[in-house]
């Protein structure tokens, strides 16, 4: 390296460092997506071996299979929204906004469920549990969910606050919107996958 | 010793001012801030909670954990970067140059470093304190084992040794290749300027930072009494320790991924012009097949952790049968991830030995292609083969056949490993230097752990085998026999080039053959224990296994006294060894074309490849 | 060694393998893969039935069968690797400077497929050796499960109880009759633990509230060692019993004695 070149990471052009970030994000999906087939696994695992017919023990309230998809619903409006700022680049400021809020607006819907789940009991002692295996896979779920809404959140943050600043490299950017394309796109279907296993009581 | 064309990094003016926050954080603000949040953590949690209920404590403890670790990132400094593009301000060319580490000297070391060789470095040395840690326990349990009647220690303290010797080598070995020689060594072989994603690699290494005291707090809270594979229902019921074992896990796994991730994409998207995957280094193919494998495998285990920590806090039953839970499910996700990691350790490895082979006998890697297909078949096959850790546990006895079918296939791509090294061989005039003798020492330890791989396999013998001492004995001959012995070649290897000396000859020959000799004697003392019915992980054992016990103990002292010897190898030469010239075993990889110091970005000129690195030799005649 | 007025003309491949064979280097690694070959069919033929426990069952002695016979069938490949290693090692260069450069041999083709090819057909019949045991075994146990003596075995933190239902006794000892087939049945009561009686050749896990079953015939007389194979916590090391497999009569006997104590050992 000469010192009168000014620095730039490894001197590579915003096309390469854009494309590898996508790739190293695409491998984090893998990585998540490893661990969503793990739950899936769970789920349909312990549905099927209904230990101790303890999936569902009798008198357990469950969720509906509706509350599922409206868990998912903030992260498919987003991953839609996302992609309709991809689509047309007029409606990018808005859209990012959208993908935003429906992400944040989807967290809380997500928490207020987690508060109020229908399924926990209480043992001998007070002491409240997770009554069968339904529930404790359900519990999982959501966290798993509450997790892309978080981390889907930040992203888009990042994103209304970037699409304001002027000084920003446009190749890497719309790069950097792609990428966050693919992880939208991921958390939706990673959404609608814990919904479908959702709706198998 | 070359001539460098450019001021030696030291030299330049630091360019950063003082003022700013980046300059200010290092491990000791880490450690701090950690330490807050961690004891923070757990004084708020604690109020107001009845702390005789288990569920709370473990509810406790693991959020400190969790939370030192985090606290550990803020305090560093890692998350600087996130925040900065989250509010649309970049880090600054300026300031990416001091997150390099640019002219800082050894501080850098204890910095959010960005340096990929900086970031080699301290895996090395956090692989070799992990390494001694679980060398010592192993040393106690021998010890323990050495005769009948378990007089060192308690049954409890003899099951934690078990269980933290299991994790902590076990996450050792993970990163003992691709750590320090995938971070210092792998970017520059294949030519690029630095990771793909250097502060992601920085994040890495200090992630995993925080899981080593998170790990050996386990000690503190009574210890883990479930073994590495921490199967439940077991790791439901024990106590406060289990907890540390999990926060490890959780944190490692992070650390994995993110290093997977940044691996592979610096070898897809950053080799230097004319690198085509037919000239990529054998050594680079393997730490990418490996640390590729690591990205899907390693999540399962993650979510086996996170369960357990779900079952043991907020009270689910994953794996609890009374409310349709099953430790069934615990194995199956635990194994998911459990076979592909054991090749994960494995093929670094024995990649490294390849790179070695062609360079010390003077010949060309012997067909190139079957070491690639022996590598990719085994990742491949790797991810279905995992029920056959569990023919004996009574889930789906059906699926034994199909099991072993898909394992004993593995042999087929782990021949070709064989092919590619004894092809190397053939009709060599090998240099006999301390990487070349592991060569030797691999092909003898991993036969031996292959083919008793193979009875393992074939479900009537494992009737016999399976939780005894003969399986104990077939991991460590392919885990140490073979992983290790090539991870120590890479070790002597690259020492040159990573510190800039010579390792001792003299002293590393000694070591080797303590080493070699102790932990033949020491597995095949096991072998003979396990086919004479002794269970594995027991405190304790009847008399007729005094001998094959006595014998194992007699081959741990060796080895323990050869790695106290290498120990003192690397940390004698690292001070005072004998000045490495560039290119001191005459090899054509490109790390050997950079002076050392390494320059920060490696290469003053991107090199252009034409060739693979194994033109060696002359026509056949 | 090499007559270069045989060059004119190509060899035939005859010619070849004579050639290829009248090399030194080649013959000393025919020899010594030989040594190793017998060293290894020696050391598994010898080994295992010296090293493992008595032999009860025909289940312990398919287990033993496999681990011989798999050592004799690998010892050529083992002795072809070996050999090679040995042969390259005894060749050996010292000295601070690298050797003279080899032959640039990238690839030999009909090496890689003969090797392929060879690890398959060692695979193919390692499976069908595994195969037709495992599935002798599923047959004998299905012809045997009428006549079969029941064992329910539970396994505890940290030990072992036996109860025989038709006998209607519980013990904490397993014998059982010479030549009658047996079926454990296996709970744990607790954790997971893994039932082996080591001399029966048999194993399983005892998993809580589901029951897992294995069977066997002890087919000769003497004494069993009764351990778990799965730590399952803090005494995992000393949760073992022994017993024994006793004649018929004895083996009445030691029931109606335990009968006699009121059906509790």
């Amino acid at each position: 390296m000469s010192t009168d070149t000014e620095f730039h990471i490894h001197h590579d052009s915003a096309e390469k460092v854009g494309r590898r970030e996508r790739l190293g994000v695409r491998l984090l999906i893998v990585a998540d997506g490893s661990f969503v087939f793990g739950m899936m696994f769970s789920w349909f695992y312990l549905r099927n071996l209904n230990e101790n017919n303890a999936w569902l023990p009798k008198g357990v309230h469950t969720f509906t299979t509706a509350s599922g998809y409206t868990a998912a619903i903030g992260l498919i409006i987003a991953a839609l929204a996302h992609r309709a700022g991809e689509m047309n680049h007029g409606l990018r400021r808005v859209s990012s906004i959208v993908v935003f809020l429906a992400l944040l607006i989807g967290a809380v819907y997500q928490w207020h469920q987690m508060a109020h789940m229908p399924f926990i009991a209480h043992d001998d002692n007070g002491r409240p549990f997770y009554n069968g295996a339904y529930a404790s896979n359900w519990v999982l779920v959501a966290g798993a969910n509450m997790f892309h809404y978080l981390l889907g959140a930040f992203v888009a943050l990042g994103l209304v606050i970037r699409g304001y600043r002027t000084k920003l490299d446009p190749v890497l950017e719309e790069w950097r919107q792609r990428t966050a394309g693919s992880w939208f796109t991921w958390i939706a279907i990673s959404g609608i996958l814990c919904a479908i296993a959702a709706s198998f009581k | 010793m070359t001539t460098l064309s450019h001021a030696p990094v030291s030299t330049r003016p630091i360019p950063n001012p003082k003022r700013s926050l980046i300059t200010r954080l290092n491990m000791g603000t880490g450690i701090i801030v950690g330490a807050i949040f961690c004891w923070g953590t757990y004084y708020a949690m604690r109020a107001g909670r009845d702390m005789t209920d288990s569920h709370n404590v473990n509810k406790v403890l693991l959020a400190s954990m969790l939370m030192w670790s985090f606290g550990f990132l803020v305090g560093i400094g890692a998350l600087i970067g996130p925040f900065r593009w989250l509010i649309g301000k970049d880090l600054t060319a300026e300031e990416q140059l001091y997150l390099a580490g640019d002219g800082q000297g050894v501080k850098r070391y204890f910095k959010y470093c960005t340096d990929h060789k900086v970031v080699g470095i301290q895996y090395l040395v956090g692989v070799m304190t992990m390494l001694g840690v679980g060398g010592t326990m192993a040393m106690m349990i021998r010890t323990n084992l050495a005769t009948p009647g378990s007089h060192l220690v308690t049954p409890n303290v003899y099951n934690s040794l078990v269980g933290l010797h299991g994790i902590t080598m076990i996450i050792a070995m993970i990163i003992v290749a691709t750590g320090p020689f995938g971070n210092y060594i792998m970017p520059i072989m294949i030519g690029a300027r630095d990771m793909a994603f250097p502060r992601l690699n920085a994040l890495s290494w200090w992630v995993l930072f925080t899981a080593i005291p998170v790990l050996c707090s386990a000690w503190f809270l009574g210890g883990i009494p479930t073994g590495w594979t921490a199967y439940a229902p077991l790791s439901d019921q024990a106590g406060p320790g289990m907890n540390a074992f999990l926060a490890t896990i959780i944190i490692f796994a992070v650390s994995t991924a993110v290093a997977g991730m940044n691996i592979t994409t610096t070898v897809i998207a950053m080799r230097a012009k004319g690198m085509k995957w037919n000239r990529v280094p054998i050594f680079v193919v393997g730490a990418t097949i490996s640390v590729a494998l690591a990205i899907p495998a390693f999540p399962t285990f993650m979510l086996a952790m996170i369960q357990t920590g779900m079952d043991r806090t907020i009270a689910t039953g994953f794996y609890d049968a009374n409310v349709g839970g099953s430790g069934w499910l615990y194995a199956n996700l635990f194994w998911i991830m459990g076979h592909p990691e054991v090749y994960v350790i494995l093929i670094p490895g024995v990649a490294a030995l390849m790179e070695i082979a062609p360079v010390f006998v003077r010949k060309p890697l012997f067909s190139y292609n079957a070491a690639i297909a022996g590598f990719a078949g085994i990742a491949g096959l790797s991810v279905l083969v995992w029920a056959h850790h569990m023919y004996m546990s009574g889930w789906m006895p059906s699926l034994n056949g199909p099991f072993m079918i898909t394992t004993e296939f593995i042999s087929v791509p782990t021949g070709l490993l064989f092919l590619v090294l004894v092809g190397t061989l053939w009709r060599g005039r090998p240099w006999m230097k301390l990487p070349m003798l592991s060569v030797y020492a691999f092909l003898w330890n991993f036969l031996i752990g292959g083919i008793t791989g193979v009875y393992l396999s074939d479900v009537p013998a494992d009737n016999y085998l399976h939780g005894s001492m003969f399986v104990t004995a077939h991991f460590h001959y392919t885990l140490m026999g073979a992983a290790f012995t090539g991870a120590m070649a890479g070790l002597v290897y690259w020492f040159p080039k990573m510190t800039g000396r010579m390792l001792n000859e003299r002293a590393g020959y000694i070591a080797f053959w303590l080493i070699q000799i102790g932990f033949n004697v020491l597995f095949l003392g096991m072998f003979m224990a396990g086919a004479q019915g002794q269970p594995r992980r027991v405190a304790d054992y009847a008399f007729v296994y005094e001998h094959s016990n006595m014998i194992s103990t007699a081959g741990a002292y060796s080895v323990g006294i050869g790695m106290i010897t290498l120990l003192w190898a690397v940390v004698h030469s690292w001070r005072n060894g004998k000045i490495a010239p560039m290119n001191p075993w005459g090899a054509k990889t490109l790390e050997w074309t950079v002076p050392y110091p390494v320059p920060l970005e490696n290469f003053d000129v991107e090199p252009i490849i034409t060739s693979d690195p194994y033109g060696y030799g002359k026509a056949a005649n | 060694m090499v007559n270069h007025t045989e060059e004119l003309l190509p060899p035939t491949p005859g010619q070849r393998v004579s050639k290829f064979l009248s090399r030194k280097d080649v013959r000393q690694t025919f020899i010594l893969g030989a040594f190793f070959t017998i060293v290894f069919v020696v050391l598994g033929i010898w080994v295992y039935p010296h090293w493992m426990p008595n032999v009860l069952s025909k289940e312990m002695q398919a287990d033993e069968d496999i681990m011989i016979w798999f050592t004799v069938i690998s010892a050529p490949i083992a002795g072809v690797i070996l050999a090679i290693a040995m042969e390259s090692f005894l060749n050996m260069h010292r000295g601070d400077t690298p050797p003279e450069d080899g032959i640039a041999m990238r690839t030999h083709t009909p090496v890689v497929i003969i090797w392929s090819s060879v690890s398959v057909l060692f695979i193919i019949l390692a499976l069908v050796w595994g195969m037709v045991s495992m599935n002798t075994d599923a047959v004998k146990a299905a012809t045997d499960a009428p006549n079969a003596l029941v064992v329910d075995v539970t396994g505890s933190q940290w030990a072992w109880s036996f109860n025989y239902p038709a006998q209607n006794i519980t013990t904490h000892t397993l014998n059982l009759p010479v030549d009658r087939p047996v079926t454990f049945n296996i709970i744990s009561a607790d954790v997971n633990h893994s039932f082996w009686p080591v001399q029966l050749g048999v194993k399983v896990d005892a998993n809580r509230l589901t029951t897992t079953v294995i069977h066997t015939t002890p087919d000769k007389i003497g004494v069993l060692d009764v351990k778990c194979a799965e730590l399952c916590g803090l005494y995992h090391a000393y949760m073992e019993t022994s017993g024994q497999v006793e004649s018929t009569t004895d083996f009445n006997n030691w029931v109606s004695s335990i009968q006699a104590q009121g059906g509790t050992q």
